[in-house]
Formats: structure tokens, C-alpha cells, sequence
């Protein structure tokens, strides 16, 4: 083979390729590989925060979740008392409301029994008057005749008496 | 003839013949496709570099990024948290061994890494510089590591002789792996290529259709010899570092 035969080729062959290595090594790591770590490892360094910022804001949303959770729980225990609160209140705005109802009503009918009563006084009053008018008129119309005064406030009694009799049978 | 020997084209003959205190250093064939390799890549990585490296990558940049990332995971892998210091040599011997088996895949051209002496050589550099590790940072409890833990002591004096045996077979394995491959690889690639040639043209399609077949194989043995390479050179580093 070539390649065990040619002995006077090993010799260049080993400086030029252990030289070419040599050099393309220091090329390699002094121009060529500096600037592209670089970028790799900015890449990674900007991953890394962008994975640690959003591990941040993983950490603060879930603290925001559990505030809202508080707050939604305090919200709800507000709004219940609140709600017990005002249920209390309508109950005794209702009773009260009742009850004031009820005392109007009871003094409608204090008054209505009292106008009644008033009316009922007025018109047997007016009743006892053209009562006794009518009847000293008849009277002294079937006697022909005056009539004293004692005879008048007999016969205008008596009379009273009847109507008011006839008309209490009839109420 | 090129068809009667298919190992015709691995001979060398000085182009430029210098010399340097008496040492031949004579310009040939191979050192000039080595070189032509060696600066693709290099002009490659410059491209990348002085096309500016953004944050989002291009696909230049890209490229050099997945071959760095790379090395960088069997640097990572192998030798571990300290590996850093040496991933520019793995790099350097990666990339100087894959330009060396691509560019000889060119016709004309010549695979720097098909001649055992120069594998030799970086296998043994290698192995000198796991050795100078090893002293460097363990001092004589570095001889430790040709003795596997856990063995009887009984077994010591015959375990040290079997790792011995085994540390000095590793630059002889790497070195003769490499050239074996590329030898064989562009042997075969010879032979079909003289079949070719040979052939009349009606017969002809078919050994010209096998070496573009071999050829294209040949590429993706270029990256895995490289890749073996460029591995185990960790393995050896990242067992001297870690002794066991």
C-alpha cells in the first residue's frame, strides 16, 4: 500500500497536518467559534429568563387566584350577612307595616262607627222635629182645633214614641 | 494505470518540495486538499460569523449551531462539567477530520486521513495529552485508573497488564479505525470508478450508478468517522478526568 510505502511522504505530510491542525484550532477557537457560543449562549441566558419569568408569573398569578379567592369568599360572606341583614329588616318593616295597618284600620272604623252614630243622632233628631210638626198639624186639622201646649208635647211623645218603635221593630 | 491498481491514487508525489532545516517539508497533493477543507469550514464559520449572529437564527447560522450544540452535548456527556475547557479541541479535531474525509470525496482530490501516519499521529497526540491530563491532575493516583474498582487484589498485577494493554491499544484503534475506513471507502470507490471507465457504454451506467451510490455512503461515513473520532477523543479525556 501507498500509504506504508512512501516513507518519504510522512514527514510533510505529519508537520503540514499537525501545523493545519494547530493553526485551524486557533482560528477556529480565537474568530470563529467565540462569536456563535455567544449567540448560543445568549439565546440560552434569554430562554432561561423568559422560562423564569414565566415561572414568576405562574408563582403571581396563582397568588392573585388565591387573593380573588379570598376576596370572592369575604365578598360572599358580606353579601350573606348583608342579605340576613336586610331579610331581618323587611321582616320587621313588614310587621311593622302590618301592624300600623291594622291600627289605621281599627281607627277608620272608630270613626266610621262614630259618624254613624252622629248621623244616626242628626237624622232621628230631624225625625223627632217633622214628627211633632206633622203631627200637632194633623191633629189639630182632625179636631179642628187649636191645642194647648200640654197636649202638643203629649200627643208629639206619644207620636215620637210610636214612629221610633216602628222603626227600631224594622231595623 | 489507475484501472490496474486500485490503490494507484493514494500515492503521493511533491508539488512543492521544501525544506526545513533538513526536514522535508514538501507541499503535496494531500496537504493542498486538507488545506482547501480545512478553509471551507473555517470560511464557513466566518460566513456565519460575519453574516452577524442573531437571536433568531438564519439557516447558516443555524447550521453551525446544531454542529456546535453537538460537540458541545458529547463534550457535555462524556467529559462532563469541566469538558468546556476542551471543546474547542474537540471541535478543532471534529471539523479537521470531517473536512479531511469530505474533500478527498471530491474527484482529483486527496483524504488527508486515508494515510495511517497522519491518524497516528493525532491518535497518539491524543493519548499523550490524556496522559499529561491525567498526571496533571490526579498526580501518581492517576496510575489508578489501570486498576478497575472493585477488583480482588489477588487480581491486581494481571488487571494492571490487561488496562495497560488496553490504554495503549486505544491510539492504535483510533488511529487504524479512521484510516481503515477512508482507505477502504476510496479503494472501493477507485475500483468502481476504473469499472466505469472500462466498461463499454451500455455497461457502463452500472458501476458509474454504484459509485455515486458509494459516493453519497461515503459522505455520511466522512460525518460518522468524524463523529467517532471526535467521540472517543472525550471518552479518553472525560476517563482521565473522572479515573473511573
Amino acid at each position: 500500500m501507498p500509504q506504508f510505502e512512501q516513507v518519504e511522504v510522512f514527514t510533510p505530510l505529519l508537520f503540514w497536518s499537525l501545523i493545519s491542525f494547530a493553526i485551524f484550532l486557533f482560528l477556529l477557537w480565537k474568530f470563529a467559534f467565540p462569536p456563535i457560543l455567544k449567540a448560543l449562549e445568549d439565546r440560552q441566558a434569554r430562554i432561561r429568563e423568559d422560562l423564569k419569568s414565566a415561572e414568576d408569573l405562574k408563582i403571581e398569578a396563582e397568588k392573585m387566584r388565591q387573593d380573588f379567592e379570598t376576596q370572592i369568599k369575604t365578598a360572599h360572606e358580606k353579601a350573606s350577612t348583608i342579605i340576613n341583614l336586610a331579610q331581618e329588616e323587611a321582616r320587621k318593616i313588614s310587621e311593622k307595616t302590618i301592624s300600623d295597618t291594622q291600627a289605621k284600620c281599627r281607627q277608620l272604623q272608630r270613626d266610621a262607627e262614630h259618624e254613624i252614630l252622629t248621623t244616626r243622632n242628626k237624622l232621628l233628631k230631624e225625625i223627632r222635629e217633622y214628627i211633632s210638626v206633622l203631627t200637632i198639624a194633623s191633629t189639630e186639622k182632625i179636631l179642628h182645633r187649636s191645642l194647648n201646649d200640654d197636649d202638643r208635647a203629649r200627643l208629639v211623645e206619644e207620636s215620637i214614641d210610636e214612629v221610633l218603635s216602628s222603626m227600631e221593630e224594622k231595623a | 494505470m489507475a484501472g490496474e491498481n486500485p490503490l494507484h491514487h493514494f500515492e503521493l508525489h511533491p508539488l512543492v518540495h521544501m525544506h526545513l532545516g533538513g526536514l522535508d517539508i514538501s507541499i503535496n497533493k494531500a496537504v493542498i486538499a486538507m488545506w482547501i477543507g480545512l478553509a471551507l469550514i473555517f470560511l464557513f464559520f466566518m460566513l456565519v460569523v460575519k453574516s452577524g449572529t442573531q437571536l433568531i437564527p438564519g439557516k447558516l447560522q443555524s447550521l453551525a449551531e446544531v454542529a456546535l450544540e453537538f460537540i458541545r452535548g458529547l463534550v457535555d456527556e462524556f467529559i462532563g462539567e469541566e469538558g468546556k475547557k476542551y471543546f474547542h479541541f474537540v471541535a478543532a479535531i471534529f471539523f479537521f477530520i470531517f473536512a479531511c474525509n469530505v474533500i478527498g470525496l471530491v474527484p482529483g482530490s486527496y483524504t488527508m486521513t486515508s494515510q495511517l501516519v497522519v491518524t497516528g499521529a493525532f491518535a497518539v497526540m491524543i493519548f499523550v495529552m490524556t496522559l499529561f491530563i491525567g498526571f496533571a491532575r490526579h498526580g501518581l493516583h492517576f496510575l489508578s485508573i489501570l486498576v478497575p474498582p472493585g477488583v480482588p487484589k489477588i487480581m491486581i498485577p494481571f488487571m494492571v497488564i490487561v488496562e495497560t494493554i488496553s490504554m495503549l491499544a486505544r491510539p492504535i484503534s483510533l488511529s487504524v479505525r479512521l484510516f481503515a475506513n477512508m482507505t477502504a471507502g476510496h479503494t472501493v470507490l477507485g475500483v468502481l470508478f476504473a469499472l466505469t471507465m472500462s466498461a463499454p457504454i451500455w455497461l457502463g451506467w452500472l458501476p458509474f450508478g454504484f459509485t455515486v451510490i458509494i459516493n453519497v455512503l461515503e459522505v455520511a461515513i466522512a460525518l460518522i468517522q468524524a463523529y467517532i473520532f471526535a467521540t472517543l477523543t472525550c471518552v479518553y479525556i472525560g476517563d482521565v478526568i473522572k479515573l473511573h
